[in-house]
């Protein structure tokens, strides 16, 4: 399984990185939606797109609407990881086309949590 | 105008949570007597992140360097003879004070926005009309940190 880590924040990429690697995910990672979008058209195709919501040059919120007008992308998952935890940006980014919404800080058990529950659980790495 | 400010025991839950996240366990963070008014007394890094919206005000977190070094190794999973470059220290203290400062956000009414991280190498410093009205003097491995909210207007 593929994630594609989209955060303005190189520590937080790092740690986000460290998780999914773990749970056994090939990831690519990008600094904005912009270069996120840009990783998309190069041919990597992720099974998950973690993003955070605010990030110069392009924000999570626009990147998802863009995947959603693309009819290539519109059935990637999409999960926003973000400080953002107004009901209202919540419900607005669901509404947009994002499958699950985790708060900063998070432990590594959440993000392992949420790819279950969204059915995506990669063959753990052995030790 | 009196202003809106966050608890002291919610602010440093807030901190408290972020900090064992994401830096860990193995050192607490330990509280500390300071006089009002004094600065801190270390070379820091500085960030800062501002909300803007129904509650107005900034969130600034300011680190003795070798905290500052130290967390940024741990979030960019760096080893001890591994470079650690002045944009890395940056990144890792902007990643902090968002999550500190997006966190404070949640505490206050809404709605509002939260600004990108402003980070320095040295203190931060605010225009004459902003006023500290939350304040957590910390150390953590013996060295300082230290947490504060500012809004504009009177304190509470």
């Amino acid at each position: 399984m593929r994630a594609l880590i989209i955060d303005d924040s190189r520590a937080m990429r790092s740690i986000l990185r460290r998780i999914v690697n773990g749970l056994g995910f090939e990831s690519a990672e990008a600094g904005d939606g912009q270069q996120a979008l840009d990783v998309l058209e190069s041919g990597f195709n992720p099974d998950i797109c973690l993003i955070d919501w605010n990030m110069p040059v392009m924000d999570g919120y626009t990147f998802i609407t863009k995947v959603r007008d693309n009819p290539e992308w519109r059935s990637m998952t999409l999960m926003m990881v973000t400080t953002e935890s107004e009901q209202k940006q919540i419900v607005r980014a669901l509404a947009a086309g994002a499958h699950e919404y985790v708060i900063k800080p998070f432990t590594p058990d959440a993000i392992a949590d949420k790819l279950e529950l969204l059915g995506l659980r990669a063959t753990e790495v052995p030790a | 105008m009196t202003a809106l400010a966050p608890e002291l025991t919610d602010l440093q839950a807030v901190v408290e949570e972020v900090w064992s996240t994401f830096v860990g366990y193995e050192h607490p963070l330990c509280p500390r007597q300071v006089p009002p008014g004094t600065p801190l007394d270390a070379s820091v890094w500085s960030g800062a992140v501002s909300v803007t919206g129904e509650w107005q005000g900034a969130v600034t977190v300011e680190l003795a360097d070798d905290v500052a070094q130290a967390i940024s190794r741990v979030m960019l999973d760096l080893g001890d003879a591994e470079t650690l470059a002045d944009d890395d220290v940056a990144d890792a203290v902007g990643e902090l004070v968002n999550m500190i400062g997006g966190n404070v956000k949640s505490l206050m009414p809404g709605p509002s926005s939260l600004s990108l991280p402003a980070v320095a190498a040295g203190r931060a410093v605010f225009p004459s009309d902003a006023h500290e009205v939350a304040r957590l003097d910390l150390t953590w491995t013996g060295e300082p940190v230290r947490i504060t909210v500012h809004c504009p207007g009177s304190p509470r």
